[in-house]
């Protein structure tokens, strides 16, 4: 269902995607593992289409359709979902009003009628109580005020709400509580089915406890160093990245 | 080259005195009038003060900033009597009590019964029954220097008064300016008065079709305890040169608060000139301009706390495309016995095109020690992370846009009480994104 070939992407005049390649099927969940700075969220952003993070080289293909020509709304219309590892707080923005916004944008797009608002609203109630957000931060502005851990809720919430089908989690997972990181991991697991691929990024094993991956792989310094079973995520909690050859002056351990 | 400047056209016009032209509507004014708004001394003062005025130039300190150039173009003419006012725009209006004026002059007063101590007259009318009230006119401090106060008062055919006696309310009332346009300078005229105690609501909408000047002038006083909420829309057409002004005097414990939606006009300037001049006297002036095209718009304010313990908050706020300019100009000043003042001033500008431009001058002058004055000026586009977090939820780069001009502006919006007013001003913005974005 995604396609990356030979991926490489330079920010700033520097490369940061050095060749990446990566075959993701319709119900398979990937994990991404390496160490800080090593491209993970780049490679997030050039596949939801963020300015400025435009691939140099390579191809990616989602649903054999070419998704670096889209727009970023575009691919989220196709169903790709980025959540991500810095969500943005708008003032002003009522976060309701924003999944509504969101939610008939992609409807649209598919040839669906927009949600009535009762519809709507209970959708979104049922999705929120599955993410145990309390909904008076539906209320709220996007993301403003939200403590990390609940911005990190939202995002789930959102994804939830919007059912992609294909979503890529960046470090969903970073400074969450363990009965957060349960509900990420629900959420996840709620959406996964035959149909859908997931991509999570984390720097940590626990959460592929609960969401357990097909594969897992290392990226270090923009290139995929090595893939493996849920085993090899295990092997790295114990040993860090210092086998793929990290200099020990570019060393940064993962940090919650 | 030297063929082509031979025939310079600049210097023939420098020939005519601009001010005899722009006068020269007076005499016919003046036979037209009613004996009561004749008002000799109000008339040649103003007169006088135009002359020697003259139509401000850019060498002025005052309109540095504002380049009315293509006024100069205009030959202005007095309008016809008997138009009448755009049926469509006539039909927008809010619905509820209102007065509406073409040209200047009064065209209808569909107020129904007004509460006890309420009267909303023209300014005929007015003089006869209630002429200690109309004596106001021009005798409120400020806008000396504004040559258009000046051309206003010289000309001014017309006007509404609405005063509210003592301890009295009207809840709402709206005020409707047309303007026919067709090269005509219009001077519309607004007196205000509420007594001790007294209590309105007021709408101003001021719209039009053509080309145009209007030198709309409002006067406003307030007296001890009285409390006026002002919300003016201004939505001139788009050839229009708005450059109109208002002056208020507060009384203790008054209280004015001014809404401004600015968004028509290809010139629309706004002087202000406020006088706090009671104890505890407050004012909240908020704005909230748009700006697209090559349109200039302005506000220039001056904002005198003459006694202590007034407060003042100013926000104003600019949404700029295309090539537009705004500029804000505001002026605090702080007399010396004006102790524990408590003054605010803040000029927020989203740019939503880089060739756009905005001026803003925040100026204090402050002659007592014990006062609390802040202002802040602030320039910035969208911003780009939450652009790509609300397209990255399949939103159109066009609606996030106008999601995140909706947020600007939602403070203004929000703080608009009046639910019907506001949600036409939210169609109107989308309405505006359309084309200026
Ligand atoms: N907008 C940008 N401009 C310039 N450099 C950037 C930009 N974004 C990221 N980088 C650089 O690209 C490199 C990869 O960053 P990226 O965010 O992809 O790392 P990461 O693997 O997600 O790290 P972390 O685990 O800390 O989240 C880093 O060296 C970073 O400083
Ligand atoms: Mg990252």
């Amino acid at each position: 269902m995604l396609e990356i070939r030979n991926l490489h992407a330079a920010l700033e005049g520097r490369e940061i995607l050095k060749g990446i390649d990566l075959s993701i099927r319709a119900g398979e969940v990937h994990a991404i593992m390496g160490p800080n700075g090593s491209g993970k969220s780049t490679l997030a952003n050039v596949l939801a289409g963020r300015p400025g993070y435009e691939a140099s080289a390579g191809e990616v293909l989602f649903d054999g359709q070419d998704l670096l020509a889209l727009a970023a709304e575009e691919r989220a219309r196709e169903g790709l979902f980025l959540a991500f590892q810095y969500p943005v707080e708008i003032p002003g923005v009522n976060n309701l009003y924003f999944l509504k916004a969101s939610i008939n944008a992609i409807r649209k797009h598919r040839g669906q009628e927009e949600l009535d608002a009762l519809e709507f609203l209970e959708r979104v109630q049922e999705k929120a109580g599955l993410v145990k957000m309390d909904e008076a931060f539906l209320k709220r502005p996007v993301n403003e005020g939200f403590s990390g851990g609940e911005k990190k809720r939202n995002e789930i919430l959102q994804m939830a709400v919007l059912e992609p089908k294909f979503a890529v989690l960046d470090e969903t997972d970073s400074g969450l509580d363990i009965d957060a990181l349960k509900v990420v991991a629900d959420g996840v697991n709620a959406l996964r089915s035959p149909e859908r691929g997931f991509l999570v990024i984390t720097h940590y094993q626990r959460l592929l406890d609960y969401i357990v991956p097909d594969v897992v792989h290392v990226l270090v310094d923009g290139r995929i160093v090595r893939s493996g079973g849920p085993e090899l995520a295990h092997e790295l909690e114990a040993q860090g990245y210092t086998l793929y050859g990290r200099e020990a002056g570019a060393s940064r351990r993962a940090q919650a | 080259m030297g063929g082509v400047s031979t025939v310079n056209p600049v210097a023939v016009t420098a020939v005519t005195d601009p001010r005899a032209h722009w006068l020269a509507a007076a005499t016919e004014t003046a036979a037209g009038l009613p004996p009561e708004l004749a008002l000799p001394e109000l008339r040649a003062a103003a007169r006088t003060r135009f002359e020697r005025l003259g139509l401000p130039s850019r060498t002025l300190e005052a309109w540095r900033t504002t380049d009315i150039a293509p006024l100069r173009g205009l030959e202005p003419r007095r309008a016809g009597t008997g138009r009448a006012p755009d049926a469509g725009w006539l039909a927008g209006l809010p619905a509820g009590p209102r007065v509406v004026l073409v040209d200047g002059r009064v065209h209808a007063i569909e107020t129904g019964e007004l509460p006890a101590g309420v009267s909303v007259l023209g300014f005929a009318e007015a003089a006869r029954r209630l002429p200690q009230v109309l004596a106001a006119l021009d005798t409120l401090p400020g806008l000396d220097a504004h040559a258009f106060a000046a051309l206003n008062s010289a000309l001014f055919e017309d006007g509404v008064l609405v005063h509210v006696a003592a301890g009295a309310r009207l809840d709402a009332l709206t005020l409707a300016h047309w303007s026919s346009g067709d090269g005509t300078a219009v001077h519309p005229r607004l007196l205000l008065v509420l007594e001790d105690g007294a209590g309105a609501g007021l709408l101003e909408w001021q719209g039009g079709q053509g080309t145009y000047l209007s030198t709309a002038l409002t006067e406003v006083r307030l007296g001890r305890g009285a409390q006026l909420a002002l919300s003016t829309v201004q939505d001139e057409s788009a050839e229009a040169f708005q450059l109109g002004g208002l002056r208020a005097q507060l009384a203790a414990d008054a209280k004015f608060s001014l809404r401004r939606w600015v968004g028509g006009g290809r010139i629309g300037r706004m002087d202000l000139a406020l006088t706090l001049e009671g104890e505890g006297a407050a004012a909240e002036l908020d704005g909230l301009v748009l700006a697209g095209g090559t349109q200039l718009l302005d506000h220039h304010l001056e904002l005198r706390h003459a006694v202590a313990r007034c407060t003042s908050r100013q926000t104003f706020r600019g949404v700029l495309a295309g090539k537009a300019k705004h500029v804000f100009d505001g002026l605090i000043r702080v007399d010396p016995d004006a102790q524990q003042t408590d003054a605010q001033q803040q000029c927020r500008n989203l740019l939503l095109s880089k060739q756009a431009l905005t001026v803003a001058i925040p100026r204090l002058e402050i002659l007592a020690d014990d006062v609390k004055c802040a202002h802040g000026a602030t320039v910035g586009a969208l911003d780009e992370d939450a652009l790509f977090y609300l397209r990255a939820r399949g939103i159109g780069l066009a609606e996030a846009s106008t999601l995140l001009v909706r947020a600007f502006a939602g403070e203004f919006l929000d703080a608009l009480t009046d639910e019907a007013m506001r949600a036409a001003l939210e169609t109107r913005l989308d309405a505006w994104m359309e084309v200026a974005a």
